[in-house]
């Protein structure tokens, strides 16, 4: 039966019945991950920072208060913060997983395409050409492969003769260094309405 | 969750797990599985930050304390030395008057510079004490630069009475300090009082300074062995506010100084006989330069003996007078009429002392509060340890 409270009773209610930050998490967690991998470009990095948005949410859940903003709106305020933190350290660390004893996890395979669904390439396709040029001619080619020319992992890993996990992880660390490359120049990456 | 982002459901897992785990830290809920982790990591984070107000104003009340019983503690130190420290207040008090207490009170180095003092009666304590008889040798004390013999004033020390001898061995320095209140209208007088105290003992009144006709100090100088009388009826004279009586043992010094004035004068004959056994110019010229130059020496060293003898010879009373309703000299102007610097500086003094009462006060509760802490330590432990166990 679905939980009818609203985002922000759930919150206030996660205080004394931690059960309730999960119900909080399976409406949003999708949200987030696009939000960041809107503008991390990055499937691991978009992945790392909704667990740790959530695990810093769930952890210090017991300082919010009900000032009229909604509970979302706060772990999207949270959310922000470990944005503007990643931008600026071009890392994600697991302190707040840590915190409450949550393991860091690996990206499965078959994730990186369906976050890479999430993201809407098209608006910033013209930004990334360029951005290409600064890459290593490794992560350029299959970037450029996949993102550029839209192929699947299997066909960009044997157009470049590496294998398909190789494949993920070069498109994956160029689209990183591009995001940061892209916010440092004060591009938006994203046409989104922020929630 | 209807995602088919499969981290996204392994976190969701992992989050369900965790929410668990609180749920039985929780207080109320049965002691559950899994507590170990759960109950002191992620109940201290907001707690740690609900308190840092409280925190912080334990912190300032620790000082605060500290600053407290540091100052307590230098209040009451101070208190115990105050009876003594009182003279010195109500003697700076009255001294707004030039004094001059340097020239009359001996201080160790400043021989040379204070011997040309004034002193009457300086040659008949001389002459009492011509020689000294220490530990069977006897120095020539006073072969005066006019040229009197060595010889003859060793034969004179044999021919002292041996008492006197005995009673010259010590060298002590007295001095007395007294400050005395009387009747209004009754200064004239107490003034005339003292002054015959110091005549009527044979002593005299060396410096005198009055003001506003109630207010007066004076320096008496009073032979040695009378100096006991004098500061007894010059406690006579009205009420006595503060005394106090210092000596100074000079007996080493005055040996040293005896033994000195003799070698230097042995050492002015041999010269004397070198000389006039010279036979060029040059060599004569050499002899009278060396001594001259042991004369200056041996005349330095009379000088200081002399100041010496006259110091124990006699001895220094000041006598502070002062009518009963004499308004007191205020002891700091700077607080009548403060300066933007004697401000600052208060100010800053102020500061310091109370820096100090803190760092005092810190020694204090430092260890206490270590022992408190070790103590509070070791319970938790001790209650985290069977609550574990249970």
């Amino acid at each position: 039966m679905p939980d009818q409270r609203t985002d922000t009773e759930l919150l206030l209610a996660s205080r004394d019945e931690p059960d309730a930050f999960t119900e909080l998490y399976r409406r949003h967690a999708e949200d987030l991950l696009r939000y960041f991998a809107r503008r991390t470009l990055d499937p691991e990095t978009a992945a790392e920072l909704t667990a740790e948005t959530f695990a810093e949410a769930f952890a210090s859940r017991q300082s919010y208060t009900d000032k009229g903003v909604n509970g979302v709106a706060w772990i999207y305020g949270i959310a922000r913060h470990r944005l503007g933190r990643f931008f600026r350290s071009g890392r994600v660390d697991a302190s707040a997983r840590r915190r409450i004893g949550i393991p860091e996890r690996e990206l499965p395979p078959e994730d990186y395409e369906r976050i890479e669904d999430l993201i809407d390439f098209a608006p910033i396709r013209g930004a990334l050409s360029e951005a290409l040029e600064t890459l290593s001619p490794d992560q350029r080619d299959a970037m450029k492969l996949r993102v550029i020319d839209e192929m699947g992992y299997p066909e960009v890993a044997s157009r470049l003769g590496c294998s398909e996990a190789n494949a993920r992880q070069r498109v994956s660390r160029g689209l990183r260094k591009v995001a940061l490359m892209l916010q440092e120049r004060g591009m938006q990456l994203t046409t989104e309405v922020e929630a | 969750m209807n995602t088919e982002i499969r981290f996204l459901q392994q976190f969701e897992t992992d989050l369900t797990e965790a929410a668990a785990r609180e749920a039985a830290a929780l207080p109320g809920a049965a002691s559950g599985s899994g507590s170990g982790y759960a109950k002191g990591r992620p109940r201290r984070v907001p707690l740690r930050e609900r308190h840092w107000g409280g925190i912080a104003a334990a912190l300032v009340a620790f000082v605060v304390l500290a600053g407290s019983i540091g100052f307590l503690s230098q209040h009451s130190s101070q208190d115990s030395s105050a009876a003594s420290a009182g003279f010195t207040d109500s003697g700076d008090a009255v001294g707004g008057v030039p004094t001059d207490r340097g020239a009359t009170q001996p201080k160790p180095g400043t021989f040379e510079q204070a011997s040309p003092a004034p002193a009457p009666g300086l040659d008949e304590g001389g002459s009492r004490a011509g020689a000294l008889t220490s530990g069977g040798i006897t120095y020539d004390a006073f072969d005066t630069a006019s040229g009197g013999s060595g010889q003859a004033a060793l034969h004179g020390a044999s021919s002292l009475p041996p008492a006197q001898a005995q009673g010259d061995l010590s060298k002590i320095v007295r001095d007395g300090r007294i400050s005395v209140i009387v009747p209004d209208g009754k200064f004239e007088t107490s003034l005339a009082s003292v002054s015959r105290v110091a005549t009527s003992l044979g002593g005299f009144v060396l410096t005198s300074s009055t003001r506003d006709q109630n207010t007066g100090t004076f320096t008496l100088r009073i032979p040695a062995k009378k100096f006991d009388v004098a500061m007894e009826r010059l406690r006579g004279i009205g009420e006595v506010q503060a005394d106090e009586v210092t000596g100074e043992d000079v007996t080493a010094e005055f040996i040293d100084q005896t033994a000195r004035l003799k070698i230097l004068l042995g050492q002015r004959d041999l010269l004397r006989s070198l000389q006039a056994k010279a036979t060029s110019s040059s060599e004569i010229l050499r002899f009278a330069g060396l001594i001259d130059q042991t004369q200056f020496e041996i005349e330095k060293s009379q000088g200081q003996l002399r100041f010496i003898k006259n110091q124990v010879a006699e001895a220094t009373i000041k006598v502070e007078l002062r009518e009963q309703h004499a308004p007191e000299e205020s002891p700091a102007p700077t607080t009548d009429n403060p300066s933007l610097g004697d401000a600052i500086r208060l100010g800053w003094e102020g500061f310091l002392r109370v820096v100090s009462a803190v760092i005092i006060g810190l020694g204090y509760l430092v260890p206490v509060a270590a022992i408190g802490l070790a103590i509070w330590a070791i319970v938790t432990l001790v209650r985290r340890r069977r609550h574990a166990a249970s």
